[in-house]
């Protein structure tokens, strides 16, 4: 059995900056299905938000009512206000560790206008902001190899929780398929999201929510599922990120006949909107046929911009759209539609990373949870651009914290080690010996699918029903599957599958918690509930297991500041 | 065809005979070479290593000098092409930089405009159709028989978005012209690989193994010769030759050719009168092979 | 139709590898990394690869195309047909051990940047706010930052290729991130290690990195770039170094290259080990006569040239 004070399962930016915490003391194993430098948290294009003033004065209190009208005031104001006040001095810790910024001409950190920031107040690197950070925190991680073992592709399988209490995790060693069980103090999760569920995402394939639902496994319920952010500008058919950094420098949206139609929907803020507005006004063009040609997407025009402008500020922007469908946005517009990107909900924590299980903060101990798997909730039902690198460097140094203070006053606890691992041999064994029709392809098409047509940007109790039952469908089908490769060796079919299992059970809870939403806030929209409803769903979702159905419990949003007003733009 | 012919420091030096098979072969084509005798050193990569602003300057005023000509520069070495090539690009894609280029190169009396000329090696320019209508022409002993493997020489090919080479994985050029000249041209992996000479002083047992690794593909996949463009090429592949291991180990030796005694060959001339004695690994063989086909 | 033309490997079923064909329409707009997960997810579960954000940006998907390290996910599949080709050939990435089909072992590679202490050193005590850097300042470690370590330089390096003690161009590209780093104080101890054989000075030129790396990374670029940093801290007791100023030097002088002279100043007048590996080549071209002139002849107008040296202060 491998023994570490603390285990971190992801090594995003979440991860490792815990995991740089947490080594100041103790004793940390840092484990990714990828490698470090390969997590999703690197595809973060446009920047990281802090109030640093660097362009224009710039306050906390602007930074925090911008994310809570943003979220469309289900934000837990408390933590919210935390995390608008830890900005600043997360960015220039950052900066001291070497992360490279691109600068003002007075050698401050660059800051650009976003979505839903009144200020202009993202700190980035160039277009690949998420990747700079990302490679900062690796260096660091790497400068401290003594104290962090990091374990590069292994997979967590489960979570080993004994009377009451997380003791470590199930894992295995993709390369050579050894399930090894980890004993820990503590467990940290920054497993990230789970777009994948969904046919057009920006998120990559290890989006699958794996975190997510290994706690859920463990009795630990999900908080927000229903909200999933939609990107405005993943590339048409196909997703890929194309940062909002590009209407921040100035990028128009224009349908089919040529227009900025976002006049007719946020005429204050235009293309700058919160992106659940924006995604909305695009999918309503798109529906009402004013997409291009006709056509699902729309445009993002960037030619005004020139090609010096776009060159500094947005190179990697320009070679996407190059590469991927040979367009070069110096010259054409780049089609676009609104793709899965970002899940505001997950499992539920307070401010200090803390797993809570219930309305009254009742924390499963041992068990942390970080970055985009967690929900503490600062985003709400909707999260702002350049708020996700914030949350995850901000909550990841808070889970790591947290988990350094628990774990030095406990010893490790009681785990049955054969019995946890035998488990997870059997449900291996288990896939290994279907011996079904089923194609496991058809099945993660069918689910992506009607994730996207039935639990997109715009939902209705018919079509929710419909998918839940298509859902439920589709995991009875999953269990009659056959695999072709039966073998130990970096068996990446098997890994396929085991998340696709994740994925399925995720898609059940996000479109049961739709269901039950009869309002629009934020990233839900009931076009059946157009309007938002604060005396009846002024409040967070909790999905829990029980007895293999999905139960529904509600908690109290947290406000403090910040009355919850009409959102307009 | 008339052109300002850059000879690189090589050609004037340690591979004299490259010149000679040059003049010679160009002579009998009816080109026409102007030297640029008060053209420098192109820094072949390395004063750049100390200067790269340097190099650029040095180079600009190489072009100021053809275009004061106006003749296009003609380079009969990979690497000065490469150099040179990277130069342009450099200077050519930012307005500034050229005017603070030029800024320091008025004081010589030499501006450099950009645009007015282009920079082409010897087999660049025979493999024009041009140049090719011109070879078949003029061949007076094609190479039957031969098998020639090229070998390119890096700097001539990459980077390509500085070097402007059209497919740098897969060029065609040399072996065109082996088949023009009635030679056979032998394809293998190394042909666009690494001599190792720029390393022979820093890492020998590494630079021997390029060149080891190429010759003996070259070898096993049935070549008579090797043919470079590039006189840097010819050294360590040729002058070398005999101390490198891996060659030694399995017996072999290959005779290196430079393009332009290859040419200079199928228009008639004897090995001697080009140089050909000159080269550390023997020729001798080729002239028997090309006798048996005659 | 195209054929993939895959190589195959796995230890657990067969010693050797092998290629297997699968045949099939490139659908329009496929990406290479597309058409592998077409054979995966309907032909052939057990084929194994890496991959994951598919958008050019995590590094995961490298692998060899056609016989040269790509992105398979930046990478169009059709392109990959040239001249009437029908066929593409997939294999693992060069100079590393190889798991099973397209997987490989990155423990070197990885062991290597580890090497050239990849971390920000810096031992002030920071400023309360950010410490300054200026636009020019971050433009000069603004492409090395863009690599995504994804091997395709360390697959194709010509240099690694024959000598696995060499850092390789990830490394030194990431080296180069810190030494041009204006935040960074172990410019010159860093530039001192990494002029030790297997260092910079050990790259061969052959910019093969540069034409693989998907990036603006582009080590070839960011090794002449430590180049300079070497020469400007003044670390020049290495043949690598002397090599360079003997170069310098001699198209100062004459305006050309003095290849008498370089070999000898390169290895050092003192360096009798070196100077002996030269005499058997030396000997060789002086019994064919194939020396340069004893008497090095400078260019004309050469005074022009030395004034272009001295205007850049050389």
């Amino acid at each position: 059995m491998i023994k570490h004070d603390v285990l971190i399962v992801g090594a995003g930016l979440a991860g490792m900056r815990a995991a740089l915490e947490v080594c100041k003391e103790l004793d940390v194993g840092l484990l990714t299905k990828v490698y470090p430098s390969r997590s999703h948290s690197g595809a973060a294009q446009g920047g990281i938000a802090a109030a640093l003033g660097n362009s224009e004065d710039d306050s906390w209190e602007e930074h925090m009512f911008d994310t809570v009208k943003g979220g469309d005031y289900l934000n837990d104001q408390d933590a919210v206000e935390e995390y608008v006040k830890a900005a600043p001095e997360v960015i220039y810790e950052l900066e001291h560790m070497g992360c490279a910024f691109s600068r003002t001409e007075d050698g401050k950190i660059a800051q650009r206008s976003f979505g839903g920031h009144s200020k202009p107040r993202a700190c980035f690197s160039a277009d690949r902001t998420g990747h700079a950070i990302l490679h900062a925190l690796h260096e660091q991680v790497l400068k401290h190899a003594k104290s962090i073992k990091v374990y590069s592709e292994w997979y967590m399988h489960q979570l080993v929780v004994e009377e009451g209490r997380c003791c470590g995790v199930v894992v295995s060693n993709i390369r050579t398929g050894e399930v090894e069980v980890i004993h820990a103090k503590a467990v940290i999760f920054a497993t990230g999201g789970y777009g994948r569920v969904f046919q057009i995402t920006t998120n990559a394939f290890a989006g699958t929510a794996d975190g997510a639902i290994a706690a859920f496994r463990a009795g630990v319920p999900l908080e927000d599922c229903e909200f999933v952010q939609f990107h405005p500008s993943g590339l048409y058919r196909q997703g890929i990120l194309f940062s909002e950094a590009a209407r921040g420098e100035g990028g128009y949206l224009l349908n089919g006949k040529g227009e900025r139609f976002m006049e007719q929907y946020a005429p204050s803020r235009m293309e700058l909107a919160p992106r659940d507005i924006v995604a909305r006004a695009e999918q309503s063009e798109i529906d009402a046929g004013r997409g291009v040609n006709g056509e699902d997407y729309i445009h993002l025009d960037l030619r005004h911009l020139g090609e010096a402008r776009i060159m500094e500020r947005l190179p990697q922007i320009r070679q996407l759209g190059i590469d991927f469908i040979g367009v070069d946005c110096v010259k054409d517009p780049l089609p676009i539609q609104p793709s899965a990107h970002y899940s505001m909900g997950g499992i539920p924590t307070d401010m200090f990373g803390q797993v809570i299980i219930d309305a009254d903060k009742t924390p499963l101990k041992g068990f942390f949870a970080a970055g985009e798997c967690a929900c503490v909730s600062v985003h709400g039902a909707n999260r702002l651009g350049t708020n996700s690198l914030l949350d995850a460097t901000v909550f990841g140094g808070r889970a790591g914290r947290t988990a350094l203070e628990y774990a030095k006053k406990v010893e490790f606890g009681k785990i049955n080690g054969s019995h946890e691992k035998a488990r997870v041999l059997d449900q291996i064994e288990e896939i290994f010996q279907r011996d079904g029709t089923e194609s496991y392809n058809q099945i993660r098409n069918e689910m992506k699918e009607v994730m996207m047509d039935k639990c997109g940007v715009f939902r209705d109790e018919e079509n929710l029903k419909s998918c839940i039952s298509t859902i439920q469908g589709l995991k009875e089908r999953y269990k009659k599957g056959k695999v072709t490769d039966k073998g130990q060796l970096f068996n990446s079919e098997l890994y396929e599958i085991v998340e696709l299992g994740n994925m399925l059970e995720m898609a059940e809870i996000i479109s049961t918690a739709a269901l039950a939403r009869q309002e629009s806030r934020g990233g839900h929209h009931r076009t059946d509930f157009p309007k938002r409803d604060d005396e009846n769903f002024l409040k967070h979702s909790l999905v829990y297991p029980k007895d293999g159905q999905l139960e529904l419990k509600y908690k109290p949003v947290v406000v403090t500041r910040y009355q919850p007003k009409e959102r307009t733009y | 065809m008339k052109f300002a012919l850059f000879t690189g420091c090589v050609a004037k030096g340690a591979t004299r005979e490259l010149m000679l098979a040059t003049i010679k072969s160009a002579e009998a084509l009816g080109i026409d070479f102007v030297e640029m005798k008060s053209a420098a050193c192109c820094g072949a990569g390395v004063v750049s290593e100390k200067n790269p602003v340097l190099t650029d300057a040095i180079n600009a005023r190489t072009f100021a000098l053809a275009e004061e000509q106006n003749l296009d520069i003609i380079t009969i070495c990979s690497t000065c092409q490469g150099n040179l090539k990277k130069s342009e690009c450099h200077i050519d894609s930012d307005a500034e930089y050229k005017d603070k280029i030029n800024y320091v190169l008025k004081d010589g009396g030499h501006q450099y405009q950009g645009g007015k000329i282009k920079i082409k090696h010897f087999s660049n320019i025979l493999a024009t159709p041009e140049g090719k209508a011109l070879l078949k022409e003029k061949i007076k002993r094609p190479l039957t028989g031969l098998k020639a493997a090229g070998f390119y020489g890096c700097y001539i090919l990459r980077p390509s978005e500085l070097s402007e080479y059209e497919d740098p994985d897969n060029p065609k050029e040399l072996e065109e012209l082996f088949e023009i000249l009635g030679a056979t041209p032998v394809y293998y992996p190394s042909r666009i690989k690494c001599c190792g000479f720029p390393i022979i002083m820093m890492n020998k047992d590494a630079s021997h193994e390029l060149a080891g690794n190429a010759l003996v593909e070259a070898v096993e996949s049935g070549a008579d010769c090797v043919v470079t463009g590039c006189p840097l090429c010819h050294l360590s592949l040729d002058s070398y030759q005999p101390e490198i291991p891996s060659l030694q180990k399995k017996h072999y030796s290959i005779p290196i050719l430079h393009l332009p005694q290859l040419v200079a060959l199928a228009l008639g001339f004897s090995p001697e009168e080009i140089g050909m004695d000159k080269h550390i690994v023997s020729t001798a063989g080729l002239d028997k092979i090309l006798a048996q086909h005659a | 139709m195209a054929k993939f033309r895959i190589k195959r490997f796995n230890p657990e079923k067969q010693a050797d590898p092998y290629y297997e064909e699968f045949d099939f329409e490139i659908p329009e707009g496929a990406t290479l990394l597309d058409c592998l997960n077409h054979i995966k997810w309907n032909m052939d579960g057990a084929l194994t690869y890496r991959m994951s954000c598919r958008s050019a940006i995590c590094g995961s998907c490298a692998v060899k195309g056609n016989g040269h390290a790509l992105l398979a996910c930046q990478k169009q599949a059709a392109h990959l047909l040239k001249d009437g080709s029908d066929t593409i050939t997939i294999e693992p990435l060069g100079n590393m051990p190889v798991i099973k089909d397209l997987v490989t072992d990155f423990k070197q590679f990885w062991e290597k940047i580890d090497q050239v202490k990849p971390y920000l050193q810096n031992n002030e005590k920071p400023p309360a706010q950010e410490r300054e850097q200026s636009p020019q300042q971050f433009k000069k470690i603004d492409d090395a930052t863009t690599c995504i370590m994804c091997g395709a330089c360390y697959s194709d390096c010509q240099v690694l290729a024959v000598d696995n003690k060499f850092l390789g161009p990830a490394a030194l590209a990431k080296a180069q991130r810190f030494v041009g780093d204006s935040r960074d104080q172990a410019t010159r101890e860093r530039v001192k290690e990494l002029s030790k054989p297997g260092g910079m000075w050990d790259c061969t030129h052959c910019a093969e990195c540069v034409e693989r790396c998907p990036k603006p990374a582009e080590p070839f670029y960011r090794i002449k770039g430590l180049m300079e940093s070497a020469l400007k801290e003044g670390v020049t007791n290495n043949v690598g170094a002397r090599h360079a100023l003997s170069f310098v030097n001699s198209v100062k002088h004459s305006g050309r290259l003095n290849e008498n002279k370089i070999p000898i100043e390169s290895m050092g007048y003192f360096n009798i080990k070196g100077l002996l590996d030269l005499l058997p080549v030396g000997l060789r071209m002086l019994l064919k006569m194939k020396i340069p002139p004893i008497i090095h002849k400078p260019i004309d107008d050469v005074k022009d040239v030395q004034r272009i040296f001295e205007e850049f202060g050389e």
